[in-house]
């Protein structure tokens, strides 16, 4: 369940994951290597080199991605509101439950 | 001013946070007695500096989060007292760098910043006297997987998040900490960064981090509070967290804000035990 739910929360209902701000990105690519979910993917070819394929991946409050940036080109969702909204769900689900 | 120190700083000329490890570098080692270890002529002339690192407490001061000056000292095994990043530095000083590799007005008030706060040592490090009594042994549940043994303790008073960080409430206080599952995904812990005393953490907020060779890794802290203790032995030995990371391996201890509010969103270790489980039969720890 851990890897379509977090805290009982359907994954895709949240909004958690890294923004990539390509002005900043140098392709590194350090937090691809880092990543153990595939939540990254790198487009060799293209322009732009690098992607979030798999946003829902992504550890829900997870930011370590952005610890190896070294020019600090990943942002996340306000950390406050994202656990606003994981309550807000569940008792919604409590009371449809 | 911190003294008798061995000086490894990041070396990264075409960074402006390289050019700033540099000068921090030099400036701490005119204003006392350190030594710098020069990164580049380090890989190719050991000797000269091998004795430096042995003989005195070591210092590294990373540019950026690509922490080239902390690989190269894990790479060359050397145990590392101390370490800054400048970006985090900035970032929690509110200090904007400019993409210039000249030193401006910004990058020296930092750098002086940081050479008064390495002068004042032991400041921050005072920790509140009212402490509460935590158990010092807890008893275990356990998952083997290979040859790796996963704990979790089944005391009353456990809580933990799906980030695999652990909280052990006592009244109002609560010790804080990462699992098994953390320690042995990293592998040998190399460095401890605790979250300042006094510092306001929210639910899901940073309360530190550890770091191998492999990564770094923040402590989601599963409680809100206020940080009022840090495991200071971590600093010297951080391979504790390896040992066990709910006994002698904690991290923190924090006055609590709402644990009944944050209580919502945190599991039992029957709960966090299947999720272990499950990350452990998918990952190759």
């Amino acid at each position: 369940m851990s890897e379509t739910t977090f805290m009982g929360v359907e994954r895709d209902k949240i909004d958690w994951k890294p923004t990539i701000d390509y002005k900043k990105c140098d392709y590194c690519m350090e937090c691809v290597k880092f990543c153990p979910h595939k939540v990254f993917e790198v487009k060799e070819n293209e322009e732009i080199k690098l992607i979030v394929k798999n946003p829902n991946n992504c550890v829900v409050f997870c930011r370590a991605c952005s610890k190896t940036c070294g020019p600090d080109a990943l942002s996340f969702p306000d950390k406050n509101e994202t656990t606003q909204k994981i309550k807000e769900i569940r008792k919604e689900m409590e009371g449809n439950g | 001013m911190v003294e008798n120190y061995a000086v490894l700083p990041c070396n990264g000329l075409d960074k402006c946070a390289g050019a700033i490890s540099r000068e921090l570098a030099i400036k701490l080692c005119e204003s006392a007695k350190n030594e710098i270890i020069c990164p580049v002529f380090y890989r190719v002339a050991e000797a000269k500096y091998n004795k430096i690192a042995c003989e005195r407490t070591l210092l590294v001061i990373d540019g950026c989060p690509t922490r080239c000056a902390s690989k190269l000292a894990a790479e060359k095994k050397l145990k590392t007292s101390r370490k800054i990043t400048i970006t985090e530095e900035a970032k929690n000083r509110n200090i904007e760098l400019a993409n210039n590799l000249r030193l401006g007005e910004n990058e020296n008030k930092l750098i002086d910043m940081i050479l008064a706060e390495l002068s004042d040592a032991g400041g921050k490090n005072a920790q509140s006297s009212d402490k509460v009594q935590f158990p010092n042994e807890f008893e275990y549940i356990t998952y083997q997987k290979d040859k790796f043994i996963f704990r979790l303790p089944k005391n009353a008073g456990f809580f933990f998040n799906e980030n695999d960080c652990w909280a052990y409430v006592i009244g109002n206080r609560a010790r804080i900490g990462v699992t098994d599952f953390v320690q042995k995904s990293l592998s040998d812990i190399l460095y401890f960064f605790p979250p300042d005393i006094g510092a306001k953490i929210d639910q899901f907020g940073e309360a530190g981090s550890v770091e191998s060779a492999k990564a770094v890794v923040e402590l989601i802290s599963p409680v809100s509070g206020k940080v009022v203790a840090i495991n200071e032995a971590l600093e010297q030995k951080p391979e504790l967290i390896n040992e066990n990371p709910y006994e002698s391996g904690w991290i923190a201890e924090l006055e609590l804000a709402d644990f009944e509010e944050d209580k919502q969103l945190l599991i039992g270790c029957d709960k966090y035990f299947e999720i272990m489980k499950k990350k452990v039969d998918e990952f190759n720890v």
